[in-house]
């Protein structure tokens, strides 16, 4: 609360709260990725990220868990193969992500 | 300070996302060596026809290029995502195999593939189509310029002698599956990408 020139109270707008499930760093990098393709397998995003495969498995669990990505698992010339896409969830968290990022940041990102 | 690192670390999160959104929509398959294979496939289907007439020449080497096609692309497919477009793309070029089969297949074995000049318009102008929705898709220039080889080609041959369609036809099939695939593949391996990605 700030108080103005006439004294009169006015209170700060409110700003938004980052999703901790987007936030995290690695979870963002798999969310972006996989909002620009139809679906990915689990060696494409551990090339793009760079991560190793047990954090990468861990971060594409969390993201799982909260419903922002669907798993399907199948079998090409008997070699198993472990597709990501996001989901209609993930794809809304990610751009509420985008919405609160662009209000907190405000001013610093305008041309 | 921190209120600065804390705006410089949001600024980088936004960052990461238009270059992870970006970088998922760029990455494309790499397809230049499907356009050899089928390009060396068709000399095969051309030599074997020319060499004893056989029906079977054109079905046989048609489809074991689509199993080689198959298994290969199959294999590599876990390196690259699927997209809206690479699916797209794909479908066109699955279409065209599907079709080239069937319809050599039957024209082979009721015995109406007797003119050299029909039936070599008739692939000159099935491929010039396939090129041509995938170059007006990906806007890709080098891709229209072979399908619009594959058009020459089809009027073309349909004029002179036996001789000369043979040979515009086995010009055009250097052009625009040799030449472009090995253009493709050069392309790929300096990680180039032109206009639009390789897409058979």
């Amino acid at each position: 609360m700030r108080r103005g020139a006439e004294g009169a109270v006015r209170s700060m707008p409110e700003l938004p709260e980052l999703n901790p499930v987007v936030h995290g760093r690695l979870r963002l990098a798999l969310l972006s990725l996989l909002a620009g393709v139809e679906q990915a397998e689990f060696t494409w995003l551990r090339a793009k990220t760079e991560a190793t495969d047990g954090n990468l498995g861990a971060q594409l669990l969390k993201l799982e868990e909260a419903g922002y990505v669907a798993v399907e698992k199948k079998f090409v010339l008997r070699k198993p193969q472990t597709l990501y896409r996001i989901t209609e969830a993930g794809r809304q968290a990610l751009t509420e992500y985008v919405q609160a990022l662009k209000q907190l940041l405000g001013p610093a990102i305008e041309p | 300070m921190q209120d600065h690192t804390t705006e410089q670390e949001l600024k980088d999160r936004l960052s990461l996302i238009e270059n992870m959104i970006a970088e998922g929509r760029r990455d494309t398959e790499s397809w230049g060596w499907v356009f050899v294979l089928w390009g060396v496939d068709y000399y095969f289907a051309l030599a074997w026809s020319a060499w004893n007439h056989s029906a079977w020449a054109w079905p046989i080497t048609i489809l074991v290029a689509v199993v080689i096609t198959v298994v290969v692309a199959s294999s590599k497919a876990g390196n690259h995502p699927r997209t809206t477009m690479g699916r797209a793309i794909g479908c066109i070029w699955i279409a065209l195999g599907i079709s080239m089969f069937l319809l050599f297949l039957a024209l082979g074995l009721s015995g109406r593939l007797t003119d050299q000049h029909l039936f070599f318009a008739v692939i000159a102008a099935i491929l010039g189509m396939a090129n041509g929705a995938s170059a007006l898709i990906l806007r890709w220039k080098i891709q229209l310029a072979c399908a619009a080889a594959w058009w020459v080609a089809a009027v073309a041959t349909c004029f002179g002698t036996d001789a000369q369609s043979m040979i515009v036809i086995l010009a055009a099939i250097f052009l625009c599956q040799i030449v472009f695939g090995v253009y493709g593949v050069i392309a790929d391996a300096q990680g180039r990408r032109g206009r639009g990605p390789v897409h058979a």
